[in-house]
């Protein structure tokens, strides 16, 4: 008997232990759901902090990269060329850069200047927030803050299926 | 009263164990790409030991080389 109550004082305990070990998650940002709300140093240490709340009203493609990510790279330009269209419409991109080193992501940047914006996370604070689990993951963000799609990866032809998602959600509002 | 204290002793032991593994995160993985994280650090060096062990073993493959140890390459 007293060998059954030890087991099961042991066997809460050790529960306990793992319970406190996983932890509580966050909220992932899905489609349909209110994007998690964040604030991040901008990668250019001369320029302002860069907060979603401030972007309320534009529709935002807030996506997450780094350097040592290939297909990362290859969006980014085009992303660029869709900002440049977009933008006299109300539309923002801020591209998350995840470099732990951050001059990693700089030294790209240098190769590849990029105009629109790009906070620095290189704790991945943000990234956890939004549960990213691929790299590169973008969400189409819509004025009210709703997340309206979530796009992972970056294959040939994905930039088609994400502009005309833009040019949808543009319309809209 | 030492063997009774094993079995929850152990319990803990694991679940602290369990504690020490991590997922790496997507937004974690370029320390993965990192030269000194790969399993061959110096691709030269690995190159020139399966070269010697081809040579004094008489056979290939098994390694991360290509061959089927047929003594032929």
């Amino acid at each position: 008997m007293a060998t059954v109550l030890t087991l099961r004082h042991s066997l809460q305990s050790t529960i306990a232990i793992l319970a406190i070990s996983i932890g509580s998650s966050a909220l992932a940002a899905e489609a349909g759901e209110q994007a998690p709300n964040f604030t991040l140093p901008s990668i250019h240490a001369e320029q302002p902090a860069i907060a979603l709340e401030g972007l309320r009203g534009k529709t935002v493609y807030v996506d997450f990269w780094a350097s040592w990510c290939a297909p990362c790279l290859k969006s980014l330009p085009l992303y660029n060329a869709m900002y440049h269209k977009y933008k006299d419409q109300g539309f923002e991109i801020v591209a998350i850069n995840v470099d732990n080193p951050v001059e990693d992501g700089l030294d790209f940047l240098l190769d590849t200047p990029l105009d629109f914006l790009i906070p620095s996370d290189p704790d991945g604070v943000t990234a956890e927030l939004f549960e990213v689990i691929g790299m590169p993951t973008s969400y189409l963000i819509a004025p009210d803050g709703t997340v309206k799609m979530v796009h992972m990866g970056f294959r040939d032809g994905d930039m088609e299926l994400i502009e005309e998602e833009v040019i949808k959600l543009l319309a809209d509002n | 009263m030492l063997a009774r204290m094993r079995c929850p002793l152990l319990l803990v032991v694991c679940a602290l164990a369990v504690n020490a593994c991590t997922p790496v995160r997507a937004w974690e993985r370029g320390q993965l790409a990192r030269t000194e994280m790969a399993w061959d650090a110096d691709g030269l060096e690995s190159a020139l030991n399966d070269h010697i062990f081809f040579s004094k073993e008489a056979s290939s493959g098994g390694n991360s080389a290509a061959g089927g140890g047929c003594g032929c390459n």
